[in-house]
């Protein structure tokens, strides 16, 4: 104890001494527990990544922009392709050794090798019962399947950026057509379940470019979707049948919707149908459009986040770790970035973990910022100090980190900043935080373990987002710093 | 170098121009381009120039460059025609990287400035523009030089950019100018189109082309579930996977995707050839003795050597289509197989001019071909002639 503290004098003593010491410190960082790699490319591919998967065989599969689907052996680094000509793959789920499902732009397809020489040689549509304008904007997402074996697919609102074809597939609506997204064919701006009856059915409406689906440990389906007109910035929500979500166009293909131009609804009253997010991205400096959601479910050979869920973002060198808890019958909570070094690159569309419990991502730009690629990222081994849950409390949050942090530096007030805001729900594109508040933090208690800190804030508000600026707050030994300290919390719902 | 900004809102000026008017800008921007070209003088009076910088779809300015004279007084119409928030930033030359670095840093301090950071190295901005909004800003460009100007909305600014030149000597040639982005600056590499070029296409895949080569894509005159098939790299036809028939028949090449892929995939494919035949008549089958019009199911297609055979069904009745090329080249065989037709049907030809029709089954009359009830296997060939 006394060796402890007269190491800490004396390094207070040196810091004190030089000031620029505290720089030329070796500063604890991502790449100390993440390991980044480029996968090689074949030449001449266009790496616009659009889906990616693991066969059961350890091979991993790839769908590109210009229609190829492409395997790759990590164990020979040969890539081979699998199959060809599809219209914008932007989703894989893998069936077995010789058979995947792929949704493009026009249908959801069963890709199959049936001669077994590692080609595909029977493309068979599985449902292409949605309609499709011809707008470049209707792209389409998934399939992921729940437990019961039923699909889930999503549907793109077309962009009045552009119109319509000449010929089109669906009956044609012209009904949302005002506004700047607009679902002019059965179903755009919905997510579809196709039940192993093979019919394709409308599950939930009200979204606008729903990029990403996935479930939670417990089968809870989560969708994406990104800023834009209604959404003032980039949301997950925690999707159920029926409900709707908040882009209006797509409620004209609701059995039960009257014949009126749904942006023309008074905004009270579409907010008052709609189910909120269970995460706001706070857009720009959080994220941009964030991808697709996957569940760690590597069982700790990716860190301790085993059981939690990532989501990419298309703007960011970081993925985003989402920290996910039920307030009051809702599923609510925080987003953290989950940072893994320099080398990584932005344009994270698609995650997959492989077999051995590395992260590949697929990377995209698609016309928009981003990059393209694909890049493995494994952990190393040792655990980071990181806020494994975010949990509210009657008064403010608990923070669980994931190693015993110091004592010192986790009561100091000053290392938890909050403010506080909310994004409006309106039709114009996107939204500027409204009411922003610093929040002051009255209390920090530390749990006897050492793990947990109870903070109490001067006010809890339900609407807003309590974003969350930690400090260098450090680990028991001292030797670990906090490296993603920027947190944001979707407080919808109050603890009772 | 003084600079005079002066920035005013004009909601949507651009909607009010009438669409010769801004022809005559075009133009009268490519003639002012020219006469610079074509003159030698250093000093000039100070001129006033209007440029509208549309904003295109995938992050791009649809004037990826422009001259003007120095000594000009430049009025900027920044004309957001994206689905996203834009602003233009223009940059003293060679600053365009340090300030997009500096619009970063910003966090989330960024939106409330526009994304534009304090910079003396800015020369003028407008502010963020919304989807189908416009601003005008207006500035003095005093000495030669090459000013970027950019995008500086989060993660734009390393794509959506272009470089004004102020100067009165000819501009590089576009192909190589490092201050236009990749995608403009290289073009369309229209690989498969060159008039008079027989060349084998290069491949835009990881692995060279093979035929039959078969795309899912946008294609012109069909529904947006577009199938297109080449049976050999000269000869190609159009099925559509919604309608559930053959469209069209070309000579010549294949498809060029180029200006398809490129972004967000809004653009249709380019026919490379001619089309030598296009079904006139719409959806060809008709079932049973009243001639009802069937409803099509579109199933797939399965690759035998790389030939596609399309399924679908006409009600009940399960289809499967093969499009073949005939032997002496100078035509196309389709062969159909039935299965649960316990009725008559009928397909339409038609009579389109400089095709001949034969087929191994049926009774063909004034253009329709009646197909006898439980007919297993049909074969229709067109022929050019």
């Amino acid at each position: 104890m006394t060796m402890k503290i007269l190491k800490l004098l004396s390094v207070a003593f040196l810091l004190w001494q030089v000031p620029e010491a505290k720089a030329l410190a070796p500063k604890d960082s991502a790449a100390t527990y993440y390991e980044v790699e480029n996968i090689p490319l074949p030449d001449g591919l266009i790496a616009e990544t659009g889906a990616i998967g693991f066969m059961p065989d350890g091979r991993f599969v790839a769908c590109f922009h210009r229609g190829e689907v492409m395997m790759y052996s990590p164990k020979t680094k040969k890539w081979k392709r699998f199959a060809e000509g599809l219209h914008d793959p932007l989703g894989v789920l893998v069936v077995n050794n010789h058979e995947i499902l792929v949704m493009q732009r026009p249908e959801l397809t069963r890709i199959t090798d049936t001669d077994g020489d590692g080609e595909a040689d029977d493309y068979q549509t599985v449902t292409d019962d949605f309609g499709l304008s011809g707008n470049y904007h209707e792209f389409a997402f998934g399939p992921i399947a729940d437990k019961q074996g039923n699909l889930y697919i999503s549907l793109n609102l077309a962009s009045n950026g552009a119109g319509i074809r000449p010929e089109i597939r669906g009956k044609y609506d012209s009904l949302s057509r005002p506004g700047r997204m607009y679902s002019c064919v059965p179903y755009r701006g919905w997510v579809m379940k196709l039940g192993k009856d093979g019919k394709l059915k409308p599950f939930a409406v009200g979204f606008r470019s729903p990029n990403g689906l996935g479930f939670d440990a417990e089968g809870k389906l989560y969708v994406s979707d990104n800023q834009g007109d209604w959404l003032g910035t980039s949301k997950l929500f925690h999707v159920e049948e029926g409900k709707f979500y908040g882009h209006p166009a797509g409620l004209i293909w609701k059995e039960d919707f009257p014949r009126v131009v749904p942006i023309s609804l008074p905004v009270a009253k579409l907010d008052s149908m709609r189910t909120k997010e269970s995460i706001q991205f706070p857009h720009g400096y959080f994220a941009n459009s964030p991808t697709q959601p996957v569940l760690d479910n590597t069982g700790g050979k990716f860190g301790p986040f085993s059981g939690q869920m990532l989501i990419g973002d298309m703007d960011h060198k970081y993925v985003i770790r989402l920290l996910m808890e039920e307030v009051d019958g809702a599923m609510q909570g925080a987003c953290v970035p989950l940072s893994f070094g320099a080398k990584m690159r932005i344009g994270n569309n698609r995650l997959v973990f492989a077999p051995d419990g590395s992260l590949w991502v697929g990377q995209n730009d698609h016309g928009w910022a981003g990059a393209r690629g694909i890049q493995r990222i494994s952990w190393k081994g040792q655990t980071l100090l990181d806020v494994m849950a975010m949990n509210l409390t009657p008064k403010g949050f608990d923070l669980t980190f994931t190693l015993p942090v110091d004592k010192e530096t986790a009561l100091e007030l000053a290392n938890y900043k909050f403010r506080r805001f909310y994004y409006e729900y309106h039709q114009a594109y996107g939204s500027k935080q409204f009411d922003v508040q610093d929040v002051a933090v009255k209390s920090v208690v530390l749990s006897p373990d050492g793990k947990k800190v109870s903070l109490e804030l001067a006010e809890m508000k339900p609407g807003y987002v309590y974003e969350l600026k930690a400090g260098d707050i450090t680990s028991e030994n001292g030797n670990k710093s906090l490296i993603n300290r920027l947190l944001c919390y979707s407080l919808n719902r109050l603890k009772k | 170098m003084i600079f005079k900004v002066s920035a005013l809102c004009c909601p949507k000026i651009n909607s009010y121009l009438p669409g010769i008017l801004k022809q005559s800008l075009k133009v009268f921007l490519i003639c002012a381009v020219t006469i610079f070209f074509l003159s030698n003088q250093t000093a000039f009076a100070q001129r006033d120039t209007t440029i509208t910088l549309k904003v295109l779809g995938g992050l791009q300015f649809e004037l990826p460059r422009f001259a003007v004279r120095p000594n000009t007084k430049v009025t900027v119409i920044l004309d957001n025609h994206d689905d996203m928030a834009h602003n233009v930033v223009f940059t003293k030359p060679n600053s365009r990287l340090k300030v997009v670095d500096e619009a970063l840093k910003l966090g989330d301090k960024g939106a409330k400035m526009d994304y534009v950071p304090n910079s003396p190295l800015i020369l003028a901005h407008t502010k963020i523009l919304e989807p189908g909004r416009t601003e005008s800003i207006s500035f003095l460009i005093e000495n030669e030089g090459i000013y970027p100007y950019v995008c500086t909305y989060p993660g734009h600014g390393y794509v959506m950019y272009g470089a004004m030149y102020a100067t009165t000597k000819a501009l590089p040639p576009l192909e190589k100018d490092l201050n236009v982005p990749e995608g403009q600056r290289l073009g369309t590499p229209n690989m498969a189109n060159h008039s008079g070029h027989h060349m084998a296409p290069a491949s835009p895949h990881p692995y060279p082309l093979e035929y039959p080569l078969l795309y899912r894509t946008f294609m012109p005159d069909c529904g947006p579930a577009a199938i297109a098939v080449a049976l050999n790299p000269n000869e190609s036809y159009c099925f559509d996977a919604g309608k559930c028939y053959l469209r069209y028949a070309w000579s010549g090449g294949f498809v060029d995707n180029t200006d398809h892929w490129k972004g967000n995939g809004n653009k249709l494919a380019k026919i490379v050839g001619s089309v030598y035949w296009k079904d006139e008549t719409g959806f060809p089958f008709k079932a049973g003795k009243n001639q009802k019009i069937p409803t099509v199911h579109f199933k797939g297609y399965h690759l035998t050597k790389r030939l596609p055979a399309f399924r679908y069904m006409l009600d009940e009745i399960s289809v499967s289509e093969t499009v073949k090329l005939s032997a002496k080249g100078n035509g196309i065989i389709r062969e159909f197989t039935f299965k649960n037709n316990p009725d008559v049907l009928f397909f339409t030809t038609g009579n389109p001019a400089g095709i001949k029709f034969t087929f191994s089954a049926g009774k063909y009359k004034n253009g329709v071909l009646e197909i006898p009830a439980g007919t297993a296997r049909l074969t229709i060939t067109s022929t050019r002639i």
